[in-house]
C-alpha cells in the first residue's frame, strides 16, 4: 500500500534514515524495532507524508506522493488515507469530543454520523468519561489513548504508532491492542508499529522489522550492537569489543558498523562445548519468554546481553530456568555486519 | 506646576463639552488607525506564518530584513513616501499627498514589519506537532495554519494590539505626508506637536488623554474578544 523507494532522509545534511525498499502491504501488522535515535519515527513521518525524503520516492498503490509540482504538499487525498499517533502525541486545542470531531468534520462528515463514531471510537478506547475534558486535563496515558481513539475515528487504510503504550500503564495497553485488533478484525486496517520493546512487538505484529542507525537490519531484532570495526584482523577475522566481550566476526568492513547475532544461530548449553564455533560466552539467564508457540526466547547475559532461540524441548532438557548458569556459542561466519 | 493643572482643566473641559475640533481629529486618527492596521495585519500576518513556517530559499535575511524593519525610522519612511507619491514622484498621479490614504501608506509601512515579525515569532512558538497532527488527521495547508493560528491566539492578538499601537501614536510619517491640514490629515499625534509648539498646552493635553483613552479601548476590546473566544486550552 504504502512503499518508500531508494529513500535517503537527511536533517541538517546529516543521514537518518537510509532504505532501499520499505512496503506495508494492505493489512499487514508491522512493527519497527530499534533503539532511541535509529530513525523510527522518522520513518513513520514518511510514511505518514509529513515529510518529503530528501531523496527517493514514496508511492501509495503505486502513485507518487510527491510529484514535482506540488511544491512541499502530498498529492490531495492520499494523506488521508495514512494516520499517525506520535510518540508523545498533543490534543488539540478544545475538548476531546473536538479532538475526536476535528478530522471527522474535515472529511465532512454529518452530526449524527460524527456523533456516532465519537461514542463508538469513545468506549472502544475507554475514554467516554474524558469526552468533556480539555488537555491539560488529561494524563499522559490519558492523551495518548485519546490521540489513538482520534485517529481511529477516522478509518485510515493504515494506522502508525510511534511508540503506542510509551506512556500507558499495563491495563491501558492491553485496551489499546484489543482495540487495534478488534478494529482489524472489522477491517481491513494495516498498522505500523514502532517500539524499543521487542516483546511487544513479537506479541502483536506478523511481521517484525529492525532499524539501526537508519537502516534496516538484514537479519532479526535482537542482538543488534553498534561497533567500531578494527583496521587489522588476519583474513578478515576480527574482535570487536561488544560490553565486555570481544565478538569475533567476518568482515572486511572498517569503522562504524552495526553487528549482528541471528538469535537462531547461537547454540545454547549449560557449560562450553568444544567446537568450531569462534564465539563462546559464558553466564546465566537472565529471562525467558514466549513469544510464539514453539519458541523461545533465552535472554542472557554473558558479559553483554544476548538472546537465543530454542525449542520448548531444548529448554527443558537443559533445565533452562533465569538464573541458571548458560554456555552461548556462534560461528564468527554467522555474526553479521551491516 | 500651574500650567499643568490648568492643562488637565481644560482638557476635561474640551473633552466633556463634545469639542468638535477634538472630536473630528479623534475619529480621523481612529479610521486611519483601523485601516493600516487591518492592511498591515492582513499583509503581515501571513508573511509572518510563511517566515516561521515554510523552508524557502533566503528565507533567514527574509527574516533579519523584517527584524531590522522594526526600527526603521518613522521620519525616513515619511520621506521616501513623500519622494514616491510628490507631484514629481512615480506614484504623483495618484494626487495622495497630504491626504489621509498617504497617512494610511505610511502606517502600513511601519506596521506591517512589526505584524510579520511578532507572528512570526509567534508561530515559531507554537508546538511543531500541532501543525503535523492537524496535517495527519486529513487538514490542508490552509486548514492546518488555522489551526496553528488558534494555539498562537494569544500572541497573534498581541501583535494586532502592537501593530494598533504603532499606527495610532505614529507622529513622523504623517506630519511628512499628511500635511498636518486641519480637518483632513490632522491626526491626535501630528496635533499634539502643533498645539503644544503652538503654546495651547491644554488643548494638546486633551488630545493626549484622547490617544491615550483610544489605545486602552482598542486594548479592552481585543481582550474582550479573546475572551469571548475561551481562555482554556
Amino acid at each position: 500500500m504504502v512503499e518508500l523507494r531508494a529513500v535517503q532522509h537527511r536533517y541538517e545534511g546529516r543521514v537518518v534514515l537510509d532504505l532501499e525498499r520499505f512496503t506495508v502491504t494492505p493489512g499487514a501488522a508491522v512493527a519497527i524495532v530499534g533503539p532511541n535515535g535509529s530513525g523510527k519515527s522518522t520513518l513513520l513521518r514518511l510514511l505518514a507524508l509529513l515529510e518529503r525524503p530528501s531523496e527517493g520516492e514514496v508511492l501509495v498503490d503505486g502513485r507518487a506522493a510527491w510529484s514535482g509540482r506540488q511544491r512541499g504538499r502530498p498529492a490531495p487525498g492520499l494523506r488521508r488515507r495514512v494516520t499517525l499517533v506520535e510518540q508523545r502525541p498533543i490534543l488539540l486545542r478544545g475538548t476531546v469530543r473536538e479532538n475526536l470531531e476535528y478530522g471527522l468534520k474535515l472529511r465532512g462528515m454529518r452530526r449524527p454520523e460524527v456523533n456516532r463514531t465519537v461514542a463508538t471510537v469513545g468506549e472502544r478506547l475507554g475514554i467516554t468519561p474524558l469526552l468533556g475534558r480539555r488537555r491539560h486535563e488529561l494524563s499522559d496515558g490519558e492523551v495518548q489513548r485519546v490521540a489513538v481513539a482520534r485517529a481511529l475515528g477516522l478509518e485510515p487504510d493504515l494506522l502508525l504508532l510511534d511508540e503506542p503504550v510509551s506512556s500507558a500503564d499495563r491495563a491501558a495497553a492491553q485496551t489499546l491492542y484489543r482495540a487495534l485488533e478488534e478494529e482489524r478484525r472489522r477491517r481491513p486496517l494495516a498498522i505500523c508499529l514502532a517500539s524499543h520493546q521487542l516483546e511487544d512487538a513479537y506479541r502483536w505484529a506478523d511481521d517484525v522489522r529492525a532499524l539501526a542507525e537508519g537502516r534496516l537490519s538484514p537479519v532479526t531484532p535482537e542482538n543488534l550492537f553498534r561497533v567500531e570495526l578494527p583496521l587489522e584482523g588476519a583474513s578478515g577475522l576480527k574482535h570487536v569489543r561488544v560490553g565486555t566481550v570481544l565478538i569475533a566476526t567476518v568482515t572486511d568492513r572498517t569503522g562504524p558498523a552495526i553487528l549482528a547475532v541471528p538469535p537462531t544461530d547461537i547454540f545454547v548449553s549449560r557449560e562450553p562445548l568444544p567446537s568450531s564455533a569462534r564465539n563462546v560466552f559464558t553466564g546465566r539467564v537472565t529471562r525467558l519468554s514466549r513469544p510464539r508457540p514453539g519458541a523461545v526466547h533465552v535472554t542472557a547475559d554473558v558479559g553483554v546481553e544476548l538472546v537465543a532461540v530454542v525449542t520448548e524441548e531444548a529448554t527443558r532438557d537443559l533445565a533452562l530456568a533465569p538464573g541458571s548458569p548458560v554456555a552461548f556459542a556462534f560461528k564468527a561466519s554467522a555474526v553479521r555486519v551491516f | 506646576m500651574d500650567f499643568l493643572g490648568d492643562g488637565f482643566r481644560r482638557a476635561l473641559a474640551l473633552l466633556l463639552s463634545g469639542d468638535r475640533d477634538v472630536y473630528g481629529i479623534a475619529l480621523l486618527t481612529f479610521k486611519v488607525a483601523v485601516v493600516a492596521t487591518a492592511v498591515a495585519c492582513a499583509a503581515g500576518i501571513p508573511t509572518g506564518f510563511l517566515l516561521a513556517t515554510r523552508p524557502f530559499w533566503g528565507r533567514r535575511a527574509a527574516l533579519t530584513v523584517v527584524n531590522t524593519a522594526l526600527a526603521f525610522p518613522t521620519v525616513v519612511v515619511g520621506l521616501l513616501l513623500y519622494g514616491l507619491l510628490s507631484r514629481r514622484g512615480p506614484l504623483g498621479g495618484l494626487g495622495w499627498l497630504y491626504t489621509w490614504q498617504a497617512i494610511v501608506i505610511g502606517d502600513v509601512l511601519l506596521a506591517f514589519p512589526i505584524a510579520a515579525a511578532l507572528s512570526a515569532a509567534a508561530v515559531q512558538g507554537v508546538d511543531p506537532r500541532i501543525r503535523r497532527t492537524a496535517e495527519t488527521l486529513g487538514a490542508g495547508p490552509w486548514r492546518a495554519a488555522w489551526t496553528v493560528a488558534r494555539e498562537a491566539r494569544f500572541a497573534l492578538a498581541a501583535v494586532i494590539t502592537a501593530a494598533f499601537g504603532q499606527t495610532v501614536a505614529e507622529v513622523g510619517a504623517a506630519m511628512i505626508v499628511g500635511g498636518n491640514i486641519r480637518g483632513a490629515t490632522r491626526t491626535l499625534t501630528t496635533a499634539v506637536a502643533l498645539y503644544t509648539a503652538q503654546g495651547d498646552f491644554g488643548l494638546a493635553l486633551a488630545l493626549g488623554v484622547v490617544l491615550l483613552l483610544l489605545a486602552l479601548l482598542v486594548n479592552v476590546a481585543l481582550q474582550v474578544l479573546q475572551g469571548r473566544g475561551g481562555s482554556r486550552g
